[in-house]
């Protein structure tokens, strides 16, 4: 009796302690990550309407919409021409940019370069640039005038050859490659290293060569990595926005609804309407990718 | 392993989706409660400060504040050291008017905004519509006396005054003198004789004009003004949107067939490229908003051009030498402001310090006009540019005003005008689709509508 009723008091003890740890994470997490959802979830039911006449009466009230938000969100063909985009964009992006990160690791983790410290650093480095700063750094590349290279190329049906309707998905696709290669290539070389190296040796007593090696041990082994690779490349992928956002300055025949995040921006800044219609755009854009990530890990692991 | 890797990925996936949902509403926690009028729109009275009680007043504008102007903050000095009960703190926003527009959105909602701010004269029907601005009809009744009165209404929506107009931005036409000269031409005063003129400085390489598809919202707007056109009208109650009539279509033939023959250039206003046409000699005349004289040729400076432009009345579009509102703006108090009475009282004095305002190259909205500035005669042959401004302000078409929403017509009527620039779409799309957006975007804000 008198046993058990230490134990208990220990182990309410520990779970105080416990928690106390665990406190500084939940209050942030609730407050920078779940409130904002929840706010946005609730707001996406309400809308601000203007009152009556020429102007609306300068006092525009919140009111509750239901569904309405979403329905109009789901039903705006912008939305889906804009996920169309993004789709495109990811389709080619993606595996060029997964393969060329899993080259640079397997590079990096082979017998071929002694030092993979400061290569490792290199590579990665642009990651380190923010995004946006990226964004502006390729426009400039882009325009023929300041260009050090795009000044030389023609024009494409009357707009510069790096921002014609054409070209523009490419000039994007180039600037997120540079961006997220080598940060990527760090999670497959994370992957790589801790592949137990007596496999290695095994299969060189068993007579492989280094190229079979990596075909057959190094490629396999780094498969879940691969699958969390292409995952955050997708939900990225959905969230395009620097990129579209700052070509838009400079090539200026690019809609504001051009990728789905671009057009929650602009609703948000529409005349009417307030944060609801721009909440539920992005819970609707949150849900599509939420389901073509679901659908990816399942196809992978039925692959698999 | 194996197992653990894709737990932790699903988890990430999940993680990452939950980010996603709250991108785009990184602001919410500070907007109004759902269901109740915002609290930036309860009208708090304001209440004059008593006797012997400090103020201070935030202001917040874009003014260029370059090289040989009057900056704004030594201006402010001035009546800071007159007033030392009203002290007035100005900042400068550096950006686009766009963005300006989405800080002090997000600044009213959040009940921290400046009293007074710096907006265009297209915004002014919209942010009123958002429920961003004080009614100081009270105050601007005692302070509109020395204002121009068409410059006072636009800083009126539906009857309630919002603030004081700052500067007019009429269309006018600059142009190299030399350079026509030269070429045996001279300032067009009609359609015909500009084509006639870009024809023939076109045979010699240089442009008379240019085409500028990122200013294509207020620009090609105020040249329909110029035609005549009366875009948004009150009638029973209800707006009555008329963008791509005849009078809309006269602009959009006129550039059209410019455009077709290839005799003006095209270029966006607002990067390198146009300042190097001007530096290279190519560009040599352009359809400026008047606040642009102000800046526009400094890149001449130090080069053989510097000193050869002069500025002219827009040729006649048809409807007798009229032009159109390009731009300009007017300091508003803003939703939340405290203190009203202060505001307003410097607004008034701000606003009529002329001489240093003519130096940040503001056409002012005042009756009364200003020297012109020293570099002004330098750059424009001593020319007296502010007389030529000022007529310029008072043919302004008093029919064109705009309808809330705006700044969502300008967005299509900006990529349309790049298309028409490419080749790849008519002029006339620009004014179709300012058409189009002006509807769609009055319906949707629920306000009353004659089309269809």
């Amino acid at each position: 009796m008198a046993g058990k009723k230490r134990t208990s008091r220990q182990a309410r003890h520990q779970a105080v302690t416990g928690w106390a740890f665990a406190l500084p994470f939940f209050l942030l997490f609730i407050v920078v990550f779940m409130a904002p959802i929840a706010v946005s979830v609730y707001k996406a039911f309400y809308k601000l309407q203007a009152g009556g006449g020429l102007y609306g009466g300068g006092e525009p009230t919140n009111q509750f919409v239901g569904f309405q938000n979403f329905v109009d969100a789901a039903s705006n063909p912008g939305f889906w021409t804009g996920m169309l985009h993004v789709i495109a964009f990811g389709a080619f992006q993606i595996p060029i940019m997964i393969l060329g990160a899993l080259a640079l690791a397997l590079l990096l983790d082979s017998f071929l370069i002694r030092r993979p410290g400061p290569w490792r650093l290199l590579f990665f480095l642009p990651y380190a640039v923010p995004g946006l700063i990226a964004a502006i750094m390729w426009g400039y590349m882009y325009i023929p005038e300041i260009s050090p290279f795009a000044g030389n190329l023609p024009q494409l049906d009357g707009h510069p050859f790096f921002l014609a309707p054409s070209t523009i998905l490419f000039s994007m696709a180039n600037m997120t490659t540079w961006t997220f290669m080598g940060y990527n290539m760090l999670i497959f070389l994370a992957a790589l290293q801790s592949i137990p190296h007596d496999l290695y040796e095994a299969a060189r007593i068993d007579g492989a060569t280094g190229w079979q090696i990596t075909t057959k041990i190094k490629i396999p082994m780094v498969r879940g990595a691969a699958l969390l690779a292409v995952l955050l490349s997708i939900i990225g992928t959905i969230q395009l926005f620097n990129e579209p956002t700052v070509l838009r300055s400079i090539a200026t025949w690019i809609p504001a609804d051009y990728t789905p995040m671009t057009l929650t921006y602009d609703t948000l800044y529409q005349l009417s309407g307030g944060h609801g219609p721009a909440s539920a755009t992005s819970i609707l854009m949150a849900l599509i990718a939420g389901v073509l990530a679901v659908v990816y890990f399942l196809a992978q692991r039925k692959v698999d | 392993m194996k197992k653990a890797m894709t737990k932790s990925v699903a988890l990430l996936a999940v993680a990452t989706l939950g980010l996603s949902a709250c991108a785009g509403s990184g602001s919410d926690t500070t907007s109004p409660k759902a269901g109740e009028s915002s609290p930036a729109m309860s009208e708090k009275a304001s209440e004059p400060a008593k006797t012997g009680e400090k103020v201070e007043i935030q202001y917040i504008h874009r003014l260029p504040d370059g090289k040989d102007m009057t900056p704004v903050q030594k201006i402010v000095d001035k009546w800071n050291a007159e007033h030392p009960n009203i002290q007035v703190k100005p900042t400068k926003f550096d950006g686009k008017a766009n963005e300006l527009i989405t800080k002090l959105q997000q600044d009213v909602q959040a009940g921290s905004a400046a009293c007074l701010a710096q907006v265009g004269y297209g915004e002014v029907p919209e942010l009123f519509v958002k429920g961003m601005f004080e009614d100081v009809t009270a105050e601007v009744e005692k302070y509109k006396e020395p204002f121009a009165d068409g410059a006072v209404a636009l800083m009126t929506v539906g009857g309630k005054a919002v603030g004081l107009p700052q500067d007019v931005g009429p269309l006018i036409y600059m142009y190299n003198t030399a350079e026509f000269e030269k070429l045996g031409i001279k300032a067009p005063t009609t359609l015909d004789e500009f084509k006639a003129a870009a024809a023939k400085a076109a045979a010699q390489g240089k442009y008379i004009a240019a085409f500028t598809p990122d200013e294509a919202g207020y620009w090609l707007s105020a040249q329909a003004a110029a035609a005549g056109a009366a875009w948004y009208k009150a009638e029973n109650d209800q707006w009555v949107v008329a963008a791509n009539d005849d009078k809309s279509k006269v602009v959009a033939d006129f550039w059209q067939e410019n455009l077709d023959k290839k005799q003006v250039l095209v270029t966006p206003r607002w990067n390198e490229s146009f300042d190097k046409a001007l530096t290279g000699g190519q560009l040599i005349g352009h359809f400026a908003a008047a606040w642009e004289v102000g800046f526009a040729l400094d890149v001449l400076d130090g080069t053989p051009y510097e000193g050869q432009w002069r500025v002219a009345q827009l040729p006649d579009f048809g409807a007798g030498m009229k032009t159109g509102p390009d731009g300009g703006s007017g300091v508003a108090v803003m939703k939340g402001c405290k203190h009203k009475a202060e505001a307003m009282e410097f607004n008034a004095w701000f606003n009529t310090q002329i001489e240093d305002l003519a130096t940040q190259g503001l056409v002012v909205a005042t009756k009364q006009a200003p020297k012109n500035p020293e570099k002004w005669l330098r750059q424009f042959g001593k020319q007296d540019v502010q007389s030529e401004l000022a007529k310029a302000a008072t043919a302004m078409n008093p029919d064109f005003v705009y309808a809330p929403g705006f700044s969502s017509v300008v967005t299509p009527m900006v990529e349309a005008a790049t298309k028409a620039g490419a080749g790849s779409a008519k002029v006339a799309d620009i004014f179709t689709a300012a058409q189009d957006a002006s509807v769609k975007t009055l319906k949707a804000a629920g306000l009353p509508v004659a089309n269809g």
